[in-house]
């Protein structure tokens, strides 16, 4: 389990923050999706969990313990990571990018290639014909596959995501989508996912936490925001899937003919 | 170890009236053992230079990665270092390292450090951002992060740095020529001592080569350690310069041993060398010629070694057996001692401690006497009835010198005759002792500075004075050879003897002339004056 209390964090010193008092809770196998504009403090939100950002003021624990009392090292590799830049090691093979964190942990080569084997088949991309290329000779999406196996190598507890698919086209994206929701049921890791396309979050989320201006305007299941927004602002966000659902039905029902506008 | 004739001189382009491609491949061959012997001795100054360039500027690089206080500093200093012309560098380096390899490697390594820190620096510090995030989001140590993933991707960068480093390295290696520590240089700096173009070219082209060779060689490295699967390109490239290499290495290999088989084998072998003026091109001919003449030792010349100093330190060491030294160096330069008027008690000091600190015998002085001295025009001398330098007083004070710096400077110089003799010139000027015997002909200054065997003064018609107050000390030339060459070949002593009180001031002044003015090669005037003297009829 997570939990954040009351976490602020500020760039410059305390003039202005970025986050501002976010308290929050994560469930064991639960996947909360932080959904924001950019700017919106998410993505720090999120990169405190494992240390990458360390908080201005309040706590955040892991199963109890305070992230600022135990090694950063440690505590990044029992949490997996991926995210929009992907970072693929470019002069690693494919199967040494997976397994790069067991070559660290001085796990011996053949349990290294067996589980590189292992991840990829899990995200879908064929050992034999993926294990020995160079990332350069990746689609994004590929590459991205790569990514999310990576950060299981470790068989880590926790999954943090920051806009994994954000920089994929459509349809990879939704490709990709539909392969974290299956990974999700078959792993049950408890994920962290940080997105601006509230899509994502309504498919992938357990429950949502909005987030505007570096706080939490409200956090609850999808039903809880769509019926019961607390805040004009989560009010307007949810009303955005309508209003395009209103322009594709007109589109469909009405032919060719464009609504008036 | 390798016994080459002398012969710069048989092939004087410009003299026979062109050369063919056929003299130039017998010279190439005829020097292939030495040249294979500077190409390494220039691959080991090269390749350890580059080596500890590396081992310090790779560690520094990544220091002021983390701490940028030093940034500024490190990378300034190597700036600094590198602007430094290589020949002050190494003069600069002369009382901290002496002479030999120890400075040229101390030198080229400074000179290679700036292009691997700035490269190590510049190659570090422009890694994608993602993957250094994903490298910290996955849990790496920093020294992790730093070995696993930044020095990887680094390393075209840091390489090119090493590349450029090398190649510079083969540049200024030489350079290093000019304090003995050996490499390609010596035959450039021989073939400009001696204005022999094609003795230029033999050091110039390898090292031009070896450069090409480095700077491909390293590039395919860089290539090769860029990361993802190599291009195919490479890997044709890389087989085809490997397959080059080996057939060059075979065809030297090869052309070695018939360059081998073509020499006499040796039965002994006497290492004459010399300092790196005509004068002493000319002794050492005389010596080698004449021990050519009457024995059935081989000569091996090295000739054309940077200095006293070089020439006293191969000696000792035992890398060469003899060379023509003067008494009067011998007695400040080397020993150390205070100047000393009278010329047999210098040569009698000389040989004590001679025998005592460095087990050398200095064998009978040639006769001339290459000290300072006091030149004026003949007709001026004839005209006033001068014919000593106390000659000079009444009307010194009328008188223009022209005297070098440093003869301006030395204790054993102007300073001093002004005591000894009790009077001083009325204007005197610096000159460059390369223009002072022609100022002094054309009537610019009336008194010069000269060194009494230069073939300028007979051929400007200039007049020596006599030091009447024996104020000037003694540099009469003689061989200086070791004691154990001596044991083993005790026909040497009486055969370089020949020479003892042969060769008298004018002589001296003759041969000059003949080479510096004349151009004739050193080895023929050598063995014209030998045949005169009947020095050459055979055993």
């Amino acid at each position: 389990m997570i939990v954040s209390r009351d976490v602020w964090k500020s760039f410059d010193g305390g003039k202005t923050f970025a986050v501002k008092g976010v308290s929050l809770e994560v469930a064991k196998g639960e996947t909360l999706v932080l959904l924001g504009s950019s700017g919106s403090g998410k993505t720090t939100t999120l990169k405190m969990i494992n240390r990458l950002i360390e908080p201005t003021k309040g706590t955040i624990e892991i199963d109890g313990r305070n992230v600022m009392d135990m090694n950063p090292v440690e505590l990044r590799r029992s949490i997996g990571y991926v995210f929009q830049g992907i970072g693929l090691f470019p002069h690693l093979t494919v199967a040494e990018n997976v397994s790069i964190v067991l070559r660290l942990l001085g796990r011996p080569k053949r349990e290294q290639q067996k589980r590189a084997e292992e991840l990829l088949e899990l995200v879908g991309l064929d050992p034999k014909e993926f294990a020995d290329r160079y990332p350069d000779e990746l689609s994004g999406g590929q590459q991205q596959r790569v990514g999310v196996a990576r950060a299981l190598a470790a068989d880590p507890e926790y999954l943090l995501m920051d806009e994994p698919f954000g920089a994929l086209d459509a349809v990879t994206r939704d490709i990709l989508q539909q392969e974290l929701l299956r990974l999700k049921e078959q792993l049950r890791k408890t994920i962290v996912f940080v997105t601006h396309d509230i899509f994502e979050a309504l498919l992938l989320a357990d429950r949502i936490a909005v987030m505007h201006d570096g706080r939490i305007e409200q956090i609850g299941t999808k039903e809880e925001l769509i019926k019961q927004p607390a805040t004009d602002f989560v009010r307007q966000l949810f009303e955005q899937p309508a209003k395009h659902l209103a322009i594709f039905s007109a589109v469909l029902h009405e032919g060719a003919q464009p609504s008036s506008s | 170890m390798t016994y080459h004739r002398w012969d710069e001189f048989t092939f004087e382009p410009n003299k026979s009236g062109g050369v063919t491609m056929g003299d130039w491949v017998d010279f190439v061959i005829q020097r292939l053992p030495e040249l294979q012997q500077k190409l390494i001795e220039h691959l080991i100054l090269t390749g350890i230079s580059t080596v500890f360039a590396v081992a310090i500027g790779l560690p520094v690089g990544v220091l002021i990665l983390r701490w940028s206080f030093l940034r500024t500093i490190v990378l300034s200093f190597a700036n600094a270092v590198q602007t430094i012309p290589s020949l002050a560098m190494l003069a600069f380096l002369l009382p901290f390292f002496g002479i030999g390899v120890k400075p040229a490697l101390v030198a080229l390594t400074l000179y290679a450090l700036l292009p691997i820190v700035r490269n190590t620096y510049a190659g570090l510090s422009n890694l994608p951002p993602p993957v250094l995030e994903a490298a910290d989001g996955l849990g790496f140590t920093r020294l992790q992060r730093l070995l696993y993933v930044e020095i990887p991707l680094a390393t075209p960068v840091i390489l090119a740095g090493i590349r450029t480093a090398a190649v510079i390295s083969v540049g200024i290696a030489t350079l290093s020529a000019f304090i003995g520590a050996g490499g390609l240089g010596d035959f450039i700096n021989r073939g400009l001592a001696l204005n022999n173009s094609r003795l230029v070219l033999l050091g110039a082209i390898p090292a031009a080569l070896l450069a090409l060779f480095v700077d491909f060689a390293l590039g395919l490295a860089e290539d090769w350690l860029r990361p993802g699967r190599k291009p195919k390109a490479v890997r044709v490239r890389t087989l085809i310069f490997a397959g080059l290499t080996v057939v060059v290495l075979i065809g030297a290999l090869w052309a070695n041993q018939v360059a081998r088989q073509a020499k006499v084998g040796g039965v002994g072998v006497v290492r004459i060398g010399t300092k790196n003026f005509t004068e002493q091109l000319i002794l050492g001919e005389l010596l080698a010629q004449l021990i050519e003449a009457h024995t059935t030792l081989q000569v091996e010349r090295k000739f054309n070694l940077g200095g006293t100093v070089i020439c006293h330190q191969a000696l000792v060491r035992g890398d060469i057996d003899l060379y023509p030294e003067y008494t009067g160096t011998a007695l400040t330069a080397i020993l150390k001692l205070p100047t000393l008027g009278e010329p047999d008690e210098v040569l009698a000091i000389v040989r004590r401690e001679y025998r005592l600190r460095f087990q050398c015998e200095w064998l009978e002085p040639f006769g001339f006497n290459n000290t300072y001295a006091i030149a004026v025009r003949r007709k001026d001398a004839e005209k006033f009835g001068w014919q000593k330098i106390s000659d000079l007083k009444p009307v010194a004070s009328k008188l223009k010198a022209g005297f070098t710096s440093e003869f301006r400077e030395r204790p054993d110089g102007y300073p001093g005759l002004k005591r000894v003799y009790g009077f001083g010139f009325g204007q005197v000027v610096d000159m460059d002792p390369a223009l002072m015997y022609q100022a002094l002909a054309r009537g610019n200054v009336d008194v010069i500075c000269a060194f009494a065997t230069d073939g300028r003064i007979p051929a400007y018609d200039l007049l020596i004075l006599e030091d009447d107050r024996k104020f000037f000390s003694p540099y009469h030339a003689a061989p200086v050879i070791r004691m154990e060459v001596l044991q083993n070949f005790p026909e040497l002593r009486q055969v370089l003897n020949l020479l003892a009180g042969a060769i008298s001031d004018e002589t001296m002044q003759r041969l000059n002339y003949e080479v510096d003015e004349n151009k004739r090669s050193p080895k023929e005037v050598a063995r014209e004056f030998l045949a005169e003297k009947g020095l050459l009829i055979a055993r």
